[in-house]
């Protein structure tokens, strides 16, 4: 009797499980985001995101026309900036390279409901670890020198989202504020090591010693900037698409981004997952810090990490939280930095304009992501 | 430290709570009436930018004040909009316009005044003392010693406590934010008055803002909020969403911030930085500490919708 009764509840659950998996972010959309995400509808969200882009530009255009600028010659200087040639496309390139990685994670994280918005500070203790590594180990072999200073970085990095999870999962405060505030730790950590035991003496700037050849990425173009951690980025993309379909990890994220209660009753729980899914994020933007002060600076300079977090945050959710669409909108991201930064310099319209794109790109998603779900029943 | 240095410390904790103060009276309103305002960072810094430039292109501080509510209020109608009417998330949503506002404030300082970014400098707001009341020991100069917005603000806590807790309106407010169907099935419209709500405390945090650029610095910077924003938030929760509380956590960092600035001078062997990282970690300790006491409104970060 006992038997026929787990049987029938099991198959119930079962029913459950698979309904959550189908269907579930349709039932269980109570706080937006954090439900919104399951099932990979690619070209409705390539298509809105594409237009929630467009939008941003539009909106921005008027923005530009306000402070007196022709728009359609800012947008030009801002493609040719980025595109313009060989040695553009390689800078644009490596720009993507943090936001990817640090994407990937966020994405991750989004999908099982996790609103981490601490890449910054993850980013920046990373980069600290990976320069630690780099300025006193500078004896080993390089490509030993080098993978052990980013997996410095990557431990430095999930260590740091591992003090937000404790937070959260020990003491209830939501993950917003507690990534958000030890972002400001973070960063700051990297200024006291800069202007204390790291940092150069003389220097006038904020910044370590210039690290040993051997800690410097391998460059992947001669003649131009491009190093490999784009293709470290490509496989962090590939990981997280593999980790969130094919693995029983990625199943149970997916689960609990879709029904705490059917996650629970297929035994995924929510604290397992919310810390797992934060380490991972947190090596990942630990690894981008670590590859920007590797292949980009070649020290450690204060401020490297501005920016980069929300930036992932704003790939991620453009992405709609899968992994293998970071891949393009970390690129979109990156491009339009680096165009900024070139149309800044060419026809001195603040590449700050960029921030506006960005955050309303960010806004338009939110909103059509809010008219698209079903509504809630009164 | 001797008596004069600590009442002192107490008077600066006061005067820098006020920015704070402002933003999260503000955030009160959106968050009772059901929307988390994580966008109050965004919405202090528009204020900051606002009131500064407008003080100094017509060099009237009435002025900015005006257009420093109006600009946080104008950021809080995209949060308004987005969130109440089109249901977004509220966390992120907030996020975003942080980002915006950083963008808009930095490309319009430089766009307005042609591509350079003009060097403002403006007089701070003078400290005006209370006849008789500065007089009296400690209280006098800790409390009566400030400038005006400092007591606009901490005088508003009052009316704040009796719109949330003893007016009709107050109760609809809250009514939204705890649970919105049964508000709706009551007469009241929870789309209207949340984004009423949101507006109302995006105007209130722009003040705070101002008072940042108008009262404290004297002028603006790119980003100068730093953080602010999320103090606020923090202090809301350190209050549990009343305005008296909550200006006791606005205190509680004001007096860290105050006492930072202290101790840089007195030349402990601590760094500037770890000094400058109080703050946070104060706010992380006393959220932290607090636990799952706090009880957020019901319906917050829920999406509302007729039918």
């Amino acid at each position: 009797m006992a038997l026929r009764r787990d049987d029938a509840a099991l198959s119930q659950d079962r029913d459950t499980i698979t309904k959550a998996v189908d269907d579930g972010p349709v039932k269980t959309r109570r706080r937006g985001l954090r439900g919104a995400f399951v099932g990979p509808g690619g070209l409705r969200m390539a298509l809105l995101a594409a237009a929630a882009v467009a939008l941003a530009f539009a909106v921005t255009a008027m923005l530009i026309l306000v402070a007196g600028k022709n728009p359609l010659l800012a947008y030009w200087a801002l493609f040719t900036g980025a595109f313009g040639s060989l040695d553009r496309i390689a800078f644009a390139l490596n720009k993507c390279t943090p936001y990817i990685l640090t994407g990937v994670g966020v994405a991750l994280c989004f999908r099982a409901k996790v609103i981490n918005v601490g890449g910054e500070g993850q980013i920046a203790v990373g980069g600290l670890a990976t320069s630690w590594v780099a300025l006193n180990l500078s004896s080993l072999p390089s490509a030993l020198l080098i993978a052990a200073a980013l997996v410095a970085g990557a431990v430095a990095g999930a260590a740091w989202a591992a003090c937000a999870a404790a937070i959260r999962l020990k003491r209830g405060v939501h993950e917003v504020l507690c990534t958000l505030l030890l972002n400001f730790v973070g960063t700051l950590l990297v200024s006291e090591a800069l202007n204390g035991p790291m940092g150069e003496l003389g220097a006038g700037f904020p910044q370590s010693p210039m690290f040993v050849d051997a800690a410097w990425l391998p460059r992947l173009l001669p003649g131009t900037d491009l190093h490999m951690g784009i293709i470290i980025a490509v496989i962090a993309v590939l990981a997280g698409h593999v980790l969130l379909w094919r693995t029983p990890f990625g199943f149970r994220l997916r689960l609990l981004g879709s029904s705490n209660s059917a996650a629970a009753y297929a035994g995924a729980s929510f604290e397992h997952g919310f810390l797992g899914v934060m380490l991972i994020a947190g090596g990942l933007a630990g690894v981008a810090g670590g590859v920007e002060v590797l292949g980009v600076h070649y020290r450690l300079i204060e401020g490297f990490s501005q920016g980069f977090g929300f930036n992932a945050v704003a790939i991620a959710l453009l992405a709609a939280a899968t992994p293998a669409a970071v891949l393009p909108a970390g690129l979109f991201f990156g491009f339009l930095d680096a165009g900024a930064l070139a149309m800044q310099r060419e026809v001195g319209i603040p590449s700050s304009l960029v921030f506006v794109i960005q955050g309303l790109t960010m806004v338009f998603v939110l909103c059509a992501m809010g008219i698209g779900m079903k509504q809630q029943r009164v | 430290m001797d008596s004069t240095a600590f009442v002192e410390l107490l008077a600066a904790s006061v005067r820098i709570a006020t920015p704070l103060l402002f933003a999260s009276l503000g955030g009160i309103l959106s968050e009772r009436a059901g929307t988390f305002a994580v966008g109050l960072e965004g919405m202090m810094l528009a204020g900051a930018f606002g009131g500064a430039v407008t003080s100094f292109v017509f060099a009237s501080p009435a002025l900015g004040l005006a257009v420093s509510a109006l600009s946080g209020a104008g950021l809080g109608a995209v949060v308004a909009v987005a969130t109440a009417r089109f249901r977004a998330d509220q966390m992120v949503t907030g996020l975003a316009v942080n980002i915006v506002a950083v963008g808009i404030t930095s490309f319009l300082l430089r766009g307005m005044f042609n591509g350079q970014a003009p060097v403002i400098q403006l007089p701070t707001l003078a400290s005006l003392p209370v006849p008789y009341l500065a007089q009296l020991p400690v209280i006098g100069q800790v409390l009566f010693h400030q400038p005006a917005l400092t007591y606009a603000a901490l005088i508003l806590t009052l009316p704040m406590y009796f719109f949330l807790m003893k007016t009709r309106e107050g109760l609809t407010l809250r009514a939204v934010g705890e649970n919105p169907a049964a508000a709706f099935a009551a007469g009241a419209d929870p789309i209207r008055v949340r984004m009423a709500a949101i507006i109302a405390g995006g105007a209130l945090a722009g003040l705070g803002g101002a008072v940042l650029s108008l009262q404290e610095v004297g002028t603006f910077t790119d980003g100068m909020t730093n953080g602010r924003g999320y103090l606020a938030l923090a202090a809301i929760i350190v209050g549990r969403w009343m305005p008296l509380g909550t200006m006791l956590g606005c205190l509680l960092f004001g007096a860290t911030t105050a006492l930072e600035l202290r101790i840089q001078g007195w030349g402990l062997p601590v760094s500037s930085y770890v000094i400058q990282m109080m703050p946070y970690l104060i706010a992380l300790a006393v959220l932290a500490g607090m636990g799952r006491g706090a009880r957020l409104p019901a319906a917050i970060g829920t999406a509302f919708t007729r039918s």
